[in-house]
């Protein structure tokens, strides 16, 4: 189908959402992107869903960290907005969203506001609490693996 | 701006895991709300020296009855610096009120817990402010979102009302919890409240620090009177 004049073209938003979640939260884009409509559909209805008209354009997740690029029409910033702040867990497992900034176009979005791809994560043994445990480390935050969860620390909690 | 959280031991993260997450999100300070049973882990010096925002010791008194939360109140008062109250039960929420003792009533929607006209009164003559806890509104689904959101809307339209000091918080018990305050302020417009009751209500957990810190100084005897340096204790 021929697609619509310039004018008639709808206008989208786009919000860059950083990600964050324990080392062994596997996100991936259909995941989320699943999480993120019910998460609309449950504040919203689905007429609100509707109106969003939300997607996700980019995404890297690796190892705890990541980001995401979500598409919004422009009128749903807020509603979209509310409803990435509600999503706090991922088929089971926690997980921080936030939204960075927000932008007119992909390009503008990820300049601005996607930085680099975060450093790797190394994993070693810390001492906390005066027990030796494993503990997933990027730059000075720490994920400490305690008795069949973890922990979030940073280097100035070890010991 | 200010939230208030859950850390280590109770929560699942160190006071200072949320603080450098706090302040990525814009935060300006963070008070430390553990319950009195599960009190947060001493944080580390360096922490205090090198944090970006400031941080304030806090604690919320979780009683089973009146009298007992009184005992609490007394003995935690005169050392920290924000006192809340564990809300959501008639009782409690009706002891809490009358307390200038007390700065916040948190969660007085929860559960079983409603307020009228009588009590936000009450709480407006003696300065306890009301929280509007958006942790339910944010990660339940289904009835119970539906009956918390409805109450916050209660509480706001008693609030404006009567114009009683209220505070906002997101309630996070992880630093994968914390929302920042734009987000927090979209949450507070999709389910109907007015967006800037959240800045005034995130703002006024700095206010209650500092007015209270200022209480807690040494020259301090009562509002408008101080101790000048060199006088007779």
């Amino acid at each position: 189908m021929k697609h619509l004049p310039k004018h008639l073209q709808p206008r989208y938003r786009y919000l860059a959402v950083a990600l964050e979640a324990w080392p062994d939260t596997d996100v991936d884009r259909s995941s989320l992107e699943t999480r993120l409509r019910r998460s609309a559909r449950d504040l919203l209805g689905d007429v609100g869903v509707a109106a969003t008209d939300l997607s996700i354009v980019r995404f890297d997740y690796a190892d705890g960290r990541g980001s995401a690029i979500v598409r919004t029409r422009r009128e749903s910033v807020t509603e979209t907005r509310a409803a990435i702040a509600c999503v706090s867990t991922l088929e089971g497992a926690p997980i921080g969203l936030y939204v960075a900034g927000i932008s007119g176009t992909v390009r503008a979005c990820s300049e601005k506001y996607i930085g680099e791809r975060p450093e790797p994560v190394t994993e070693r043994n810390v001492v906390y609490g005066s027990a030796e445990r494993t503990a997933w480390c990027r730059d000075d935050r720490v994920d400490i693996r305690t008795d069949g969860a973890f922990l979030g620390a940073t280097n100035l909690d070890l010991e | 701006m200010f939230e208030a959280v859950h850390v280590a031991p109770e929560g699942q993260s160190t006071l200072a895991r949320v603080a450098a997450t706090a302040a990525d999100h814009g935060f300006e300070g963070l008070v430390v709300r553990n319950h009195g049973d599960r009190p947060a882990a001493p944080p580390p010096d360096e922490l205090l020296d090198q944090s970006d925002v400031d941080l304030v010791a806090g604690v919320e008194i979780r009683a089973e009855d009146p009298s007992r939360a009184s005992g609490f109140l007394g003995s935690h008062r005169p050392e920290t610096t924000i006192v809340l109250v564990h809300g959501g039960d008639p009782a409690i929420n009706a002891f809490a009120v009358r307390q200038e003792a007390v700065d916040v009533l948190a969660h007085p929607m929860a559960g079983d817990g409603d307020l009228n006209h009588v009590l936000v009164r009450q709480a407006a003559e003696n300065g306890v402010r009301l929280e509007f806890d958006l942790s339910t509104a944010m990660r339940s689904v289904g009835n119970d979102r539906s009956r918390a959101i409805r109450k916050l809307r209660k509480l706001a339209e008693l609030v404006e009302k009567f114009h009683v000091p209220y505070v906002v918080s997101g309630d996070p018990w992880s630093h994968l919890q914390l929302r920042s305050p734009r987000d927090l302020r979209s949450v507070a417009e999709a389910i109907g409240l007015a967006p800037a009751m959240v800045e005034t209500g995130l703002a006024e957990w700095g206010r209650l620090a500092e007015r209270n810190r200022d209480r807690m100084d040494e020259s301090f005897i009562a509002p408008g009177v101080r101790k000048r340096p060199g006088d007779e204790p």
